[in-house]
């Protein structure tokens, strides 16, 4: 420990603004906080481990099982990585609705991470509208899907369930309620002066920093690193003429907005789909082969990336998952919270990079 | 009061992220650019990163290919980018006297003698 601190403060494991455990070690030195260390291992699963030897049937259930929050996005790179290997085409409409349930599920873990933003911030009006929000999307999941959470929606060659056109109506319906009420959500984050003064100019992180740290996703397009969103290349996506977010404030207003202005991209993209659903198939056919690959996907929080090796029974030999989170933890530690002019914005700033433990803690 | 009041010992988890397959390779060509063993990298790199960096080792460590261009034969061969902003194992004084000396010596020596002894006082700086 050096001389010049006067105070060491650890925050957490336990602490009423985070959803998870984890633990802050932060040197201070009157308010201001010198430099501040990360502390894991209060959940670890070892969930890679107990995925080796089993059948892809097996771990495509536990890769939803990583993370609660964005559990279709590690269904949709499972599965995605495993057709790479095994060279299974997706039939459009399964594609299509492929997307449908993704960014339905973005949009719920956005407004998530809002809200966990607003409570920890003392904006608790706020907070408690967007988590009413939130449950019209995870509605809409339900819908397409038949769960809320741990969907396994996706299947090597297509998707479970259709949408059907009864159902496609009343999701439009109720993502023109959700987008409504998402603006006037946004107009209270983006005019009030108490959620000024805590968010802009608080826990800053540059370009260069955000690149160095190899920071993803919205905690990234904040702080203004272009083309880093994978949605960008994927075929898809691509069709629907995606285009990416960015900001260059690098700072919790700005990392905060981003996932707004995303939620309503996302509710673009789910209407696109809907109103262009190719007609056809929703199951192709094909066998899980022997093979290797490496395959990213676009979670909420960013990169997600599966390093996958089966053998010629579909077992997954072996297997390696590199959240986002991994590297926007590191990065909002060691770029956003050191040198932070507050002890006070530590927890706002480490809420504002949407930290997944249970992503982090496979 | 300067310290903390409940401390764990974090080395075997620490250890336990350093040796899973990603970040053994990591570690490994790490170790292999500095001209060190693997175990000794390993240690210094459990006693003076946190759990959360070291998670991030291999995404670093990538980033650093990628993005640390020196734009200097002496830097790049040194890691002057890469061992301090990316990797920070050295502090940026610290490698700015290591490249100012070695700079220096490529005028007096022969250039390969001379990023040698530089490597090597690099790996000092490293070690405690």
């Amino acid at each position: 420990m050096k001389k010049t601190v006067d105070v060491s403060i650890p925050l957490g494991p336990m602490h009423p603004c985070w959803k998870e455990p984890v633990r802050l070690k932060c040197e201070t030195a009157g308010e201001r906080v010198l430099r501040a260390e990360v502390e894991l291992g209060y959940m670890k699963k070892g969930i890679e481990r107990i995925m080796q030897g089993r059948p892809w049937q097996e771990v495509m259930f536990l890769a939803e099982r990583v993370c609660g929050i964005c559990s279709v996005v590690h269904n949709m790179v499972f599965i995605e990585a495993m057709e790479k290997i095994s060279d299974i085409a997706v039939p459009p409409r399964a594609a299509y609705l492929r997307v449908v349930a993704n960014e339905l599920d973005r949009i719920a873990s956005h407004i998530l991470a809002n809200f966990s933003y607003c409570y920890t911030i003392e904006h608790e009006t706020l907070a408690m509208y967007l988590l009413n929000t939130r449950e019209t999307v995870l509605d809409n999941l339900e819908r397409l899907t038949g769960s809320r959470i741990n969907t396994a929606y996706m299947i090597p060659g297509g998707v479970r369930f259709d949408l059907l056109p009864g159902d496609a109506a009343a999701m439009l319906a109720d993502l023109a309620k959700v987008e409504e009420e998402m603006r006037r959500h946004t107009r209270i984050f983006e005019t009030g002066p108490l959620i000024a003064l805590r968010s802009k100019g608080i826990g800053f992180m540059s370009r260069e920093d955000a690149i160095r740290a190899h920071t993803v996703g919205p905690t990234a397009r904040a702080s203004g690193v272009e083309d880093c969103d994978l949605r960008l290349r994927h075929p898809t996506y691509r069709e629907l003429g995606f285009t990416q977010v960015t900001r260059t404030e690098g700072d919790n207003f700005a990392r905060v907005m981003v996932r707004f202005q995303e939620v309503f991209q996302s509710i673009d993209l789910i209407r696109k789909c809907i109103d262009t659903l190719p007609e056809g198939p929703i199951r192709g056919g094909g066998f899980c082969k022997a093979g290797e690959t490496s395959y990213a996907g676009e979670a909420p929080r960013g990169e997600l990336t599966y390093t996958i090796r089966t053998d010629d029974y579909g077992r997954v030999v072996d297997i390696a998952i590199r959240t986002p989170s991994v590297m926007n933890i590191e990065a909002c530690a060691h770029a956003m919270i050191k040198d932070a002019a507050s002890i006070a914005d530590v927890t706002s700033t480490f809420i504002s990079s949407d930290p997944c433990i249970a992503c982090n803690e496979r | 009061m300067t310290g903390y009041l409940y401390e764990k010992d974090l080395r075997q988890m620490k250890y336990t992220i350093l040796t899973s397959t990603k970040h053994d390779e990591t570690v490994r060509a790490i170790a292999e650019r500095l001209g060190m063993s693997d175990a000794k990298l390993r240690m210094m790199l459990i006693r003076r990163f946190d759990m959360s960096l070291l998670e991030n080792l291999e995404s670093r460590w990538q980033m650093g290919q990628r993005h640390a261009n020196d734009g200097d034969p002496v830097a790049e061969e040194l890691g002057y980018e890469l061992f301090t902003r990316f990797i920070p194992l050295v502090d940026t004084e610290t490698m700015q006297t290591i490249y100012s000396d070695t700079t220096a010596m490529t005028q007096q020596m022969p250039f390969e003698e001379a990023i040698a002894r530089g490597k090597a006082r690099v790996r000092e700086a490293i070690r405690p």
